[in-house]
């Protein structure tokens, strides 16, 4: 019983649902704000993602005459659900909310779930703008997938699991005992990759073509409106945390004082410096690629970045 | 009494087959009767050995006709079922027994049902025969009638344009494979001779010679051709296009199951050869070359069942890398993706049969929006999707999971760059999988309607019932993998490390330990992530945010507005302000992008598979000669 | 000499495996399949011959009596043989039943135009 209550607080409230909902918001805002700050605009306050998605919450639902009731609703609970749960298996330093239950490979296929949720979720929809989104939608997730698997297996050498290869646990072990992976210098290429990656698997500026507002009307989301949306919405300020926290327990980790507090405050700290580094930046200074250009950037640039620091791993470096 | 129940089964079937074509062939009631009577009772007899075999540990053997060996020597026909042959034959029955349910239905439209039949019942008998059997020459017998089987209902529905064809390119591979497992055959009796496998085993073992490695090579090659890795692949895409869809199910759940188990019962059980790395890195090779190839093959398909077919391919890849490893979890992730091929393939042809009955095509450029039309096959076909791509909870995760973890944890042991690299195509080819059924759920079952399809139905109930069995064994296989660990697969993995009990049971006490043989015990896998707790909460929650959007329709303070009348144009598609009209992305229009730059791969690609025969074989029999060219070469 | 039955099994082998890869008419695949076959028995014939044996025919009183030889060739083999002629009979009948109907609707049999499957 005690064991269930300790299980429904990680996953509704800390490290789940709230808290990653909460600084999902956060990162959204500050990602906002810098944004216009670069292009000399004032800029939202912090709060205005927190707003919009209660603004969304209060407005009517249109579900479109070719839509696919169950899929349509359905598609944001299910992303939702499993980007709460991704952060449960994400050390935050020391602190795992199931010590034995960290793996890669688990939150690699959690990670891909919301995408898949927004792809269901669009192609019920019917529209053909959709349509076009749910496929460029797929192309990047393939683009981004091959340097993100590459920097995954890299770390994962690196660190050497003991029993099985893809210990979440192991990386955090290996980072307290030897210093943060960033600072080995093999590891670098990778780190530029992975800082690649996550633009793309958010689906920010250079890399938002899935959703492209100027071209294909946001593509899946074109009929979404009212609470789903709000829930979309959502869902990519969520995925912005889950992926920075991602790369900072792969590449920042090893800070540990001890008090779960303090861990998960610098834990957010670096969090907010990774999207700002990877996300506002590059989004404040480039403008939307074309979907093949973006297939290609990936699978030759980013890949090749990871493939180095893989060949240089595995060669004892 | 029990140790009748596997040839009894068996000779059931046989039987059945005959029985239909004399009784059956005017009276659709009677020949029904017959084949559904002949696959329940034979399943069940199956079912009926989990309890000694799998549980108790028994290893059962039978001689035909009481053929017992005489000094050490077998001179019978010998059947002998372990833990692992009985998972394949579960595997066989369940597939069959579904396929007879759902072909009822599907192929009532159908002449001839009574060859029909026939030839269900004999593939059923010759396949289930394949994996009880422990005679390789009988093996051999059961290969063949499995081609014929497969290869006349190919070619079943021969007023369709493509099914002669496909029955004669299947025909031609197949012999090829045939031939070269028998050439294999000899060679291991003119070694051995005896052709019973657990004396073969006791021989051979740490003993290969010259002849024997030939042998193996031969032999990996036929079961190759069986199995349909790679080089091999060309026909099997043809008949899972062409063949009805019941039997397209069967190919992808049994037929090639059956190669994959000659594989692992010669590679492992009666060669023990699965510590040689050199055969290790020929199978990690070709099963890493058949997913990525498969799969890609698939990305550009168009017709609902051919893309199915190279997916087929693309998984048996999975399968085939994960034995290659020789390891017991990669074993067990083997075996676990091979039952859980067999449960989402399997279920997503039916989906695919029940579009095409439901439609008429299977062009994925002609159908759309079916799933107002279809809901409980759409919702099955999302099911098979998702375990397909491997998205967790479903049981596609659970065996994947176990295949990455086991190529990588041996590329990061051996410090073998080939095995990362493996790694890296394997988890690929996963999100590529993905993107293939996103394509047909967007083309298929999303998506808007086209007007001739306006009156389409939902299948009738028999349809749907083996669906609804599938998908339901697809979510608690993904669910409950602990205990599907526990209970099927690692008594098989055991089962096919440690020969000692299958020698003795079969030739008799000490004949393993005078071999040389030994036991070693592999326990069951730990899955590091797997925490019930966790999932059960996530569970209630999906399910609390499922039953709330649908009991109530609201979110917290918006109104979910339905469709009510037909011409709001408030609920009409988003059309830039314009009229709306029918537009529907197709297939065949996704994934641009990806494809310009892929170009010049797809054209040498597409350009392999061209279709003519002799191109074929001559792939079929260059891989041939380079697998055994590499036993010779390497296995020293 | 055993050796030129094993040579002449690969050299048939090999034949046929030429054919079914080089010639286009369906029909002569079909042939190159039985060549196969054919060598493939043979291969199993020579594995249980003996030089000098008998036949393993005799009856149990001989065997009683002393009398049976124990020289003789192995009988196994030739039971295999048998079953794979059956075997490689019905294969060649299927096949060219099958291009039968390749010729009704294709109106040919060459390999060249019988592939409206690909891609």
């Amino acid at each position: 019983m005690f064991n269930i209550l300790w299980s429904l607080f990680y996953v509704l409230i800390f490290p789940g649902a709230l808290f990653t909902v909460a600084v999902g918001l956060l990162l959204a805002g500050i990602d906002r704000k810098v944004v216009a700050r670069m292009q000399h605009r004032i800029g939202p306050p912090i709060r205005q993602p927190l707003y919009d998605f209660l603004k969304l919450i209060g407005k009517e639902t249109i579900i479109p005459k070719a839509a696919n009731k169950l899929a349509f609703l359905g598609a944001p609970f299910v992303g939702f659900v499993s980007l709460a749960l991704i952060m449960l298996f994400i050390p935050i330093f020391g602190f795992t909310a199931f010590s034995t239950s960290a793996d890669m490979i688990v939150i690699l296929y959690l990670i891909t779930i919301p995408g898949v949720a927004l792809i269901v979720g669009g192609s019920s929809s019917g529209s053909p703008y959709a349509g076009i989104g749910i496929s460029r939608e797929m192309v990047t997730m393939m683009a981004y997938e091959l340097p993100f698997v590459l920097v995954l297996l890299t770390v994962a050498k690196k660190a050497g699991g003991v029993s099985l290869a893809f210990s979440m646990d192991a990386i955090a072990n290996w980072q307290a005992a030897n210093g943060s992976m960033l600072f080995q210098w093999a590891m670098i290429p990778a780190a530029i990759a992975m800082l690649l990656v996550i633009p793309a698997e958010v689906g920010t500026q250079p890399f938002d073509v899935a959703e492209a507002e100027t071209e294909i009307c946001e593509g899946p989301l074109v009929e979404y409106s009212g609470a789903p949306l709000g829930l979309f919405k959502l869902n990519s300020a969520m995925k912005m945390f889950v992926m920075s926290a991602l790369f900072v327990s792969l590449f920042l980790g090893g800070i540990r004082t001890g008090f779960i507090l303090i861990d998960a405050i610098i834990f957010v700290v670096l969090c907010i410096i990774v999207t700002v580094l990877c996300m506002s930046t590059i989004h404040a200074i480039s403008a939307r690629l074309k979907i093949e250009h973006l297939f290609k950037f990936y699978w030759t640039f980013v890949a090749g970045l990871a493939m180095a620091s893989l060949i240089l791993v595995w060669c004892g470096l | 009494m029990i140790q009748h129940f596997p040839v009894a089964a068996v000779m059931l079937l046989f039987l059945a087959a005959f029985l239909v074509e004399i009784f059956g062939s005017k009276n659709a009631v009677v020949r029904n009767v017959i084949a559904l009577e002949a696959a329940t009772i034979s399943a069940v007899l199956i079912f009926a050995l989990v309890k000694p075999i799998l549980i108790d540990g028994q290893v059962i053997s039978y001689w035909m006709g009481n053929w017992a060996p005489v000094s050490g020597y077998a001179i019978g026909i010998g059947y002998e079922i372990d833990a692992l042959n009985l998972f394949f034959a579960l595997l066989v029955c369940a597939t069959f027994w579904l396929s007879c349910v759902y072909s009822i239905a599907y192929m009532k439209n159908d002449r001839h049902l009574g060859h029909y039949y026939t030839l269900f019942l004999m593939l059923s008998g010759s396949v289930l025969g394949l994996v009880l059997t422990g005679d390789v020459f009988n093996m051999f017998v059961m290969i063949e009638i499995m081609t014929f089987a497969s290869v006349a209902l190919t070619a079943f529905r021969n007023d369709s344009d493509f099914a002669l064809e496909a029955g004669f390119k299947y025909l031609v591979i197949g012999s090829i494979g045939s031939s070269m497992t028998l050439a294999g055959v000899a060679l291991l009796y003119g070694q051995c001779h005896t052709l019973n496998m657990a004396q073969i085993s006791a021989i051979l073992a740490g003993r290969m010679t010259p002849t024997s490695i030939m042998a193996l090579g031969l032999i990996i090659a036929g079961f190759g051709v069986k199995s349909y890795i790679v080089p091999f692949h060309t026909p099997a895409a043809d008949a899972y296009t062409t063949a009805p869809t019941s039997i397209s199910m069967v190919f992808s759940g049994m037929v090639n199951k059956a190669g994959v188990y000659g594989m692992i019962r010669m590679v492992y059980v009666v060669f023990r050869a699965m510590d040689k790395s050199s055969v290790q890195m020929l199978l990690v090779l070709f099963g890493a070359a058949t997913m990525f190839i498969g799969v890609t093959m698939a990305l550009t398909q168009h017709d609902f069942k051919r893309l199915l077919a190279f997916h087929s391919i693309s998984q048996i890849g999975y399968v085939i890398t994960a034995i290659g490893l020789g390891s017991a979890l990669g074993l067990t992730g083997g075996l676990f993706h091979a039952m859980n091929h067999t449960l989402f393939k399997g279920l997503l042809f039916l989906t695919a049969g029940a579009v095409l009955y439901a439609t008429g095509t299977t062009n994925l450029d002609k159908v759309g929006g079916l799933s107002k039309k279809m809901p409980v096959t759409a919702a099955c076909f999302l099911v098979g999707a998702f375990s397909i791509s491997g998205l967790p909870p479903f049981n596609g995760f659970a065996s994947k999971w176990m295949v990455y973890q086991a190529l990588y944890t041996r590329a990061m042991e051996s410090g073998n760059f080939v095995y990362a690299l493996v790694t890296v195509v394997a988890l690929i080819v996963s999100v590529m999988t993905l993107a293939s059924f996103i394509k047909v759920t967007q083309s298929a079952f999303f998506g808007q309607c086209p007007a001739e399809l306006k009156d389409t139905k939902e299948v009738p109930f028999s349809m749907q019932l083996p669906m609804i069995i599938m998908a339901v064994l697809c979510v608690a296989a993904g669910i409950f993998y602990k205990a599907v660990d526990k209970f099927l697969l690692n008594p098989a993995v055991n089962a096919s490390f440690n020969v000692t009990k299958y020698v003795d049971s079969m030739i008799g006490e000490g004949t393993a330990a005078a071999a040389g043989l030994e036991n070693i015990l592999v326990n069951p896998v730990e899955f590091s992530f797997w925490n019930p707790l966790v999932w059960l909460v996530l569970f209630v929650i999906v399910f609390a945010a499922i039953a709330l959007v649908i009991l109530y329709g609201n979110f917290a303070r918006g109104k979910v507005l339905e469709p009510d009348t037909a011409n709001d144009a408030k609920y009409a598609t988003f059309f830039s302000g314009e009229q709306e009209e029918f537009s529907q992305v197709a297939g065949s229009d996704l994934f641009w992008g990806f494809k310009k730059d892929w170009k010049g791969y797809y054209k040498v690609l597409v350009g392999l598979h061209n279709g003519n025969v002799n191109d074929y074989s001559t792939m079929a029999i260059i891989a041939a000669a380079v697998i055994v060219l590499c036993m010779f070469i390497f296995m020293r | 000499m055993i050796i030129v039955n094993y040579i002449a099994s690969v050299f048939l082998i090999v034949l046929g495996f030429y054919t079914v890869c080089m010639k286009k008419n369906l029909i002569k695949v079909v042939l190159g399949l039985g060549i196969v076959d054919y060598g493939v028995n043979m291969l199993i014939v020579s594995l249980g011959f003996n030089a000098g044996g008998t036949a393993p025919i005799y009856q149990l009183s001989d065997l009683l009596n002393g009398v049976a030889p124990t020289f003789f060739v192995d009988p196994v083999p030739q039971a295999l043989t048998l079953t794979s002629i059956v075997i490689g009979a019905c294969v060649d009948a299927m096949a060219l039943s099958l291009v039968i109907m390749i010729h009704r609707k294709y109106k040919s049999v060459n390999a060249d135009e019988v592939r409206r499957l690909r891609g």
